[in-house]
């Protein structure tokens, strides 16, 4: 296919996919709401109390997939700046180290969730600079035009695109009912919605991936969580480049703003890489829906070949047994008393 | 992707590609051409400045899972992604090309979701794929819950016809035209084939035996080049078709001006063709006599406009 | 262009009115498609002279296409498939005459984001294809009135089009207040439209008025009325201009008066020059409001805000 590729070697020079570094596991310390952290430092003592069993469970579980070397884990942890902002980066992080410390954990990386709607940055150089690189694109956008709607039997091509209606769905949908039954001339009588690939009974899920109108998007949790995951598996790209990289923090002051922060900080300057093989979550369990939502999106998400294959290839390299699809990369602790 | 024929690859490709002239009154730049095919924000738009402006968008995948269409009623299904993809040619002329390759067979029952998103713009069988029938049927038409791929790459000219930057005002009307085009390997040793065929209502079929490995990608280009010249030579011969009974002369020159205007330096077959391909287009040219044909034309629209200059020329002169 | 034919009621001449500008329209070579979106009483095709069409778009025609059961709305070929004798040979320099006619069976539709989506896509895919798009709208602010509305509002995909509403009444007392109040009423389409992001002036601007089957009192078809009858009329009008004025829709907003055309009365069809000149079935009057009206589409000076 010499002459149809070269055409375009003049212009645009060949696509480049950007290595990263990765950790065997990304482990997730834990999702607060902004209502939580005003409570005070004795629920995030509680929180971190009680993640603590599990963070460790979660690293010594990775002891057995991998024998032969010692795994490479990375921390973090999520901070919702999207949804609400009732307190500063100075009143809210330093708190917030401090019990995660006194549980005896280290919150290597810290990451801000307007972060993964944003403007797509590379951490390390300043956005002012890659915003004037082109125009402002939406990381969550960039994401959202991957995603391919996985068909449900008797897709023939012709269904109206995701990115016209905001919502995602395991399966079909129930038929809409919107004329009245006298003018209805197809006679059609209420169908059931159904899971595409069920087993027996259908566990249907329609997910909100954003509301309001197309300039002033607002993307749901839901989308955002799935988004965080394919950041920590370094799944993404954005024109061959890594974005969210971690950008280093080692001051003990905080800013007053969190626009002033980069979407990912560095905590700890010998963490373990940022992105990894396999991510776990150790999350409250009223985050289940929304995880549910994460694996409807996951499994409709076109990865990039490069990406995937770079991953495979240093896993195999390892010896580390990573699962071929990106929705069997990711696994969740829902304990009690979070 | 693996080529046609090879021993993983496809032994079908399939697709369709639909033209038509950019809903703007003047031909957009480069910057706007981006503009307007950044269907993916995160792949860059391709662009090209030789032999002529040529853009075209990043793949987009569309999920199907349905039965094949298929001539002699033998049932296939199969599951998968359709890739399109638009391309606009010297800020012009808007082309939307959606297709697909296919594998001799595939797994008995429906794998989960991922495993088809691995293999982009490949559709797999559940169980054998009836080849003959399903390119027979396909190049027919679908019927009732059969693939249909036209809605996805008319979607995407729809999608960009909808972009704040068109005027939606373009200086001549024309109709628009859906080529569908099916290729299969040649067989051993046999040489490349084309057979064209031109429908009412701006519908045309395209049966291609190609050499031995051509991709799946270097058949959509080659069959978005045909689409684009056959969109050319229709336009510009129905434009000219009966103008001169009727037109009253103003009229006359100024269908004649945006011809030239807009279309006429666009004909330049191959440019981005590969090239063990050439022959298709070189063997439906001998037959059809396209290229004598848009000489013919482009020579008879330059001869108006001389004379038309000339007679006004004079007609100035004498009324000095 | 867009040229919206709406009516406050049934029975105006709307659709066959609209037929006519359309027909009149590729007559002077313009490309020009017919949108019969009148989906409770579907009439293009009878029009047209088209008797196998109402039949063919069942399942395929434009509301089936709304709905999204069909990829494609059914197209016919006036100029190719009419029946209509003095229409079959298509007349040097003339545009493309194509109708996409309604189903019978359809019925009325709610409109619903998905409806508006797939009208923008199809009405840009015919804005390539046509200088002029007729659309027939159901009479009254029917569905179909609303997802016009909603989809040439600015921000939505048909905004950047050049859109052209007609509203046929007939000229009598009950007919002249009913356009007034679909134009201009609290439930019409100034209002409507400004709540779904029109600017009044812009949209009452685009909106003019046609007077449909209107008596001429110095023609000769109403030579026979005594001296009573005809001062009695001559009343009758001037209240009716009166009214029409005092309503908003007075001379300055009508874009034509339609004659009273006994052809019409019997038959909802296209008025061809051979009617007027060779078979002398139809008025003379008639014809050339007909040409005036469509020419009037696309004077600048006939339309905009006073």
């Amino acid at each position: 296919m010499s002459g149809t590729e070269s055409a375009f070697r003049e212009t645009s020079a060949e696509p480049r996919t950007e290595a990263l570094p990765y950790s065997h596991l990304s482990l997730e310390l834990g999702h607060l709401y902004m209502e939580d952290f005003v409570e005070g430092p004795s629920r995030l003592r509680r929180h971190f109390a009680a993640v603590r069993p599990w963070a460790d469970a979660a690293r010594a579980g990775l002891g057995t997939l991998n024998s032969d070397k010692r795994p490479r884990i990375s921390t973090c942890f999520l901070i919702d700046d999207y949804f609400s902002r009732l307190s500063t980066p100075a009143e809210l992080i330093p708190p917030l180290l401090e019990a995660a410390a006194e549980a005896g954990l280290t919150i290597d990386y810290l990451a801000r969730e307007s972060g993964c709607a944003g403007p797509v940055s590379g951490g390390t150089e300043p956005l002012a600079g890659s915003s004037g690189r082109r125009d402002r694109v939406e990381l969550a956008e960039c994401v959202l035009r991957r995603l391919v709607e996985s068909p449900p039997p008797d897709s023939t091509g012709f269904r109206p695109p995701v990115s016209r209606t905001g919502w995602l769905t395991n399966g079909r949908r129930s038929p809409f009912q919107r004329i009245s039954p006298a003018l209805n001339s197809t006679g059609a009588v209420w169908q059931p919605p159904s899971e595409t690939g069920a087993r027996g009974h259908s566990v249907f899920m329609d997910v909100e991936l954003w509301s309001g109108p197309e300039e002033e998007r607002s993307w749901s949790c839901a989308f955002l969580a799935a988004l965080w995951q394919l950041v920590r598996l370094g799944l993404l790209r954005d024109n061959g480049h890594a974005v969210l990289t971690p950008t280093p923090w080692e001051d003990k002051e905080f800013p007053a703003d969190w626009d002033a922060l980069a979407p990912v900080l560095r905590l700890d300057p010998r963490a373990a890489p940022f992105t990894a093989y396999v991510t776990s979550s150790v999350l409250p369990a009223r985050f289940l829906p929304v995880e549910h939502a994460v694996r409807v999106i996951l499994d409709q998400v076109h990865v990039e070949a490069e990406a995937l294959g770079q991953v495979a290839e240093r896993c195999a390299a390892e010896g580390f047994n990573v699962p071929a699809g990106v929705v069997d990369r990711i696994s969740y602790v829902f304990p009690v008393g979070l | 992707m693996s080529g046609l024929g090879t021993t993983s690859g496809p032994v079908l490709a399939c697709g369709e590609v639909h033209t038509c002239l950019l809903p703007t009154s003047d031909a957009v730049d480069e910057r706007a051409a981006e503009q307007l095919l950044r269907l993916r924000t995160d792949e860059p738009v391709r662009l090209s400045r030789h032999p002529s402006r040529y853009a075209v968008s990043p793949g987009l995948l569309t999920g199907v899972d349905c039965w094949m269409p298929s001539v002699t009623g033998t049932r296939s299904r199969a599951v998968g992604t359709v890739t399109a993809r638009a391309a606009i040619v010297e800020g012009r002329v808007l082309q939307s090309s959606a297709y697909f390759s296919a594998p001799a067979c595939g797994p008995d029952r429906r794998q989960s979701w991922g495993h088809y998103l691995v293999r982009p713009g490949c559709l797999i069988p559940v169980g054998r794929l009836p080849v003959r029938s399903v390119a027979e049927g396909f190049l027919a038409g679908p019927r009732q819950n059969e693939l249909d791929i036209g809605p996805i790459a008319e979607s995407l000219t729809a999608r960009i016809s909808r972009h704040r930057i068109l005027d939606l005002s373009p200086p001549l009307t024309t109709a628009d035209t859906s080529l569908r085009w099916t290729a299969t390997p040649a067989a051993g040793g046999k040489e490349t084939s084309v057979l064209f065929t031109k429908a009412d209502d701006g519908l045309r079929t395209v049966e291609l035996r190609l050499p031995h490995a051509t991709t799946p990608a270097a058949a959509a280009g080659l069959c978005e080049d045909l689409a684009l010249h056959d969109w050319l030579l229709t336009t510009v011969a129905y434009k000219l078709d009966g103008l001169q009974a009727g037109y009253e002369d103003s009229r006359l020159l100024k269908v004649l001006c945006s011809l030239v205007d807009h279309l006429l330096h666009l004909w330049m077959p191959l440019s981005r063709v590969d090239r063990t391909l050439h022959t298709a287009w070189e063997e439906l040219d001998e037959n059809s006599g396209y290229s004598r044909q848009w000489n013919a034309l482009a020579q008879r629209i330059r001869d108006q406009l001389v004379l038309r200059a000339v007679r006004s020329r004079s007609e100035l002169l004498t009324s000095d | 262009m867009l040229v919206l034919a709406a009516s406050d009621k049934g029975g105006t001449g709307r659709s066959v009115t609209s037929a006519n500008l359309a027909y009149q329209r590729s007559l002077d070579g313009d490309d020009v498609c017919f949108l019969d979106f009148d989906f409770g009483s579907p009439t293009a095709a009878a029009v047209f002279d088209l008797p196998d069409g109402v039949h063919r778009a069942e399942g395929c025609g434009l509301h089936s296409y709304l709905q999204g059961r069909t990829g494609e709305p059914l197209r016919i070929d006036v100029w190719s498939r009419t029946e209509h004798p003095a229409l079959r040979d298509r007349p040097a320099g003339s545009g493309r005459l194509v109708l996409l006619p309604g189903d019978r069976t359809g019925g009325e539709f709610l409109t619903t984001e998905e409806n508006r989506h797939r009208l923008v896509d199809l009405v840009l895919r015919l804005q390539r294809e046509f200088s002029f798009l007729f659309v027939d709208l159901s009479a009254g602010r029917s569905y179909a009135v609303d997802l016009l509305l909603t989809a040439t509002s600015p921000h939505a995909g048909l905004g950047r089009l050049e859109n052209r509403w007609l509203v046929f009444h007939r000229w009598t007392r009950q007919h002249v207040m009913a356009a007034a109040e679909l134009a201009y009423g609290s439930q019409g389409l100034v209002h409507a439209g400004t709540a779904m992001g029109h600017q009044p002036d812009v949209l009452s601007g685009s909106i003019r008025f046609v007077r449909a089957a209107v008596p001429d009192l110095e023609s000769p078809l109403w030579s026979q009325v005594s001296p009573a009858q005809y001062v009695w009329m001559r009343q009758c009008d001037q209240a009716l201009e009166e009214l029409a004025a005092g309503r908003g829709i007075g001379k300055a907003r009508v874009l034509a008066s339609i004659p009273l055309e006994p052809v019409l009365q019997w038959q909802e069809r296209l008025i061809t020059d051979e009617d007027v000149y060779d078979r002398g079935i139809a008025r003379n009057e008639t014809w050339q409001a007909m040409k005036d009206l469509a020419q009037r589409l696309t004077i600048d000076t006939f339309w905009g805000q006073w």
